[in-house]
């Protein structure tokens, strides 16, 4: 059977190679790789296409490794396992603990933030950019949480659409 | 029917837009439909023109904008006004907008149940009778055995309500989500390309016309909201009144916010969600390039659908020919089936 991954490395030399090695020692074949390496996402980290080959049992030992490794699975044959969601959060978000903010949101199971762009300005209030990384059907659970902080920290929230 | 007499309530920019389209349009309904469409009675707040033979659209428009009242109405000028006109002259169709009024409805309200009484089929472009007391409304007509059509309600121009009923009927609408109100469009589009805070921005379109001088119904996500209970209501099938609404408006966005969103690939809008989950109008981020990316005063709604998944629309939100188009569609579906 085949397989189609979508997976995140980082840009660093050999990344790519240690990614790759571990299919041949676990019986699969490389069919295709597509990976450009200017093409970054917002965590800086490259995502590569690949498709493998092989027994079932095979293809899920890769796919085990590549957990063990940490390598990052985005896509497993066209699902997608994790997605990413922005929100805006508008009032004073640093005096409010913006650290307690981030905790609060990782502490949800399957929720990761993975991205925090501040903008401090003559305006009176501050204006933060929060990237969430979650597992698929967490976006909600994610967008709660921000939702509950936002109201008790008196904050504007605009979640994505 | 051989002919149709129009009431119109309401002569502002909606209303002369409605007089001027029937001049333009009346020659190719009856060429089509073989039926030939009159203005019988126009009534602004104060006064009105009555003539059961039909009075002069352009006429009309003139003596609004010279004079300032329809009373002024070369020999056809009365002082009568409100829902009294509908006393005074034989007519099939009620053509009625009226300013929204979200306080209580009025005068639309007592002025479409008036016509339901009477047996007449009525077309709206008025919000605030309908965020408020729609089920009321839709029973009063249902009961009386009239049509009742209010496409212009939502969305000016573009197609929704009767593109949900009708081109869309196969399916089952699961929700809305879109951009329906094109001030806070323009005023977020104009922050996002200039990188202008709020107040500038709202000032400069106040200039422009876009924006009213008491911009609150646009910027306070009122307008919006009263077409999410519209919409809710008529679309969705899921009873819903003006409270039920959970509101945001655009007045707290920064543009330094709006700046973070644009350097990630996003782009804040004033988004309306119609679900049985949700009934909301929020600022929320979209993604740049997706169909949510519309900018200026138009409008745009996402239709999820059972069958067909997603539908998109997209129209001009608001505007006197605009508006009127809407209000034709839905007085030649009266015509239709009559």
């Amino acid at each position: 059977m085949r397989m189609n991954l979508v997976l995140e490395i980082k840009d660093v030399p050999g990344q790519l190679v240690s990614v790759l090695s571990p299919i041949g020692d676990l019986g699969a074949n490389l069919v295709a790789i597509i990976h450009q390496r200017d093409v970054k996402n917002e965590k800086g980290l490259i995502p590569v296409q690949i498709t493998i080959e092989g027994e079932r049992e095979n293809l899920n030992a890769l796919v085990d490794k590549f957990d063990e490794m940490g390598i990052n699975i985005l896509e497993k044959d066209d699902v997608i396992l994790k997605q990413r969601v922005s929100t805006v959060l508008i009032g004073d978000v640093i005096d409010t603990d913006v650290r307690d903010t981030i905790d609060r949101i990782n502490e949800l199971d399957g929720v990761w933030v993975v991205g925090l762009d501040i903008k401090l300005d003559k305006e009176y209030k501050s204006s933060a950019m929060i990237t969430i990384e979650s597992n698929i059907g967490q976006k909600e659970t994610a967008f709660k949480k921000v939702q509950e902080i936002a109201e008790e920290k008196d904050l504007l929230v605009i979640n994505e659409v | 029917m051989e002919e149709c007499k129009l009431v119109l309530m309401g002569f502002g920019s909606v209303g002369q837009g409605v007089a001027k389209a029937v001049a333009m349009q009346k020659e190719k309904i009856n060429d089509k439909l073989g039926i030939n469409i009159k203005i019988v009675a126009v009534a602004d707040s104060s006064s009105s023109a009555i003539n059961p033979d039909g009075l002069d659209e352009h006429l009309l428009v003139e003596t609004k904008n010279e004079k300032g009242k329809l009373g002024e109405y070369p020999e056809f000028g009365t002082d009568i006004s409100g829902v009294d006109v509908l006393d005074n002259v034989e007519y099939d169709v009620l053509m009625e907008q009226t300013p929204t009024n979200i306080d209580d409805g009025e005068p639309a309200r007592t002025l479409a149940l008036k016509a339901f009484s009477q047996g007449k089929d009525v077309v709206t472009s008025n919000k605030g009778h309908l965020a408020l007391n729609y089920q009321e409304l839709d029973e009063a007509a249902k009961a009386n055995n009239v049509m009742f059509k209010f496409e212009a309600s939502v969305g000016g121009a573009m197609p929704i309500i009767n593109y949900a009923r009708d081109a869309l009927s196969g399916n089952k609408i699961i929700s809305i989500i879109g951009v329906l109100n094109g001030t806070t469009n323009y005023i977020l589009s104009r922050m996002t390309s200039e990188g202008s805070s709020y107040p500038d921005t709202l000032k400069e379109s106040q200039l422009l016309g876009i924006a009213e001088t008491n911009p609150t119904q646009d910027v306070e996500g009122i307008d919006a909201a009263c077409k999410a209970v519209i919409l809710s209501n008529s679309v969705l099938g899921v009873p819903a009144t003006y409270n039920d609404v959970e509101v945001e408006g655009i007045s707290n966005i920064t543009s330094e916010a709006i700046k973070l969103a644009k350097e990630n690939g996003y782009l804040i809008k004033l988004i309306t969600e119609v679900s049985p989950k949700a009934l909301k109008v929020s600022p929320r981020l979209v993604k740049q390039g997706s169909s949510y990316d519309i900018s200026g005063t138009l409008n745009m709604a996402t239709l999820k659908t059972d069958l067909a998944d997603e539908v998109t629309t997209v129209g001009k939100g608001a505007g006197s020919l605009e508006t009127a188009s809407a209000m034709m569609t839905d007085l030649i579906t009266i015509l239709r089936t009559k």
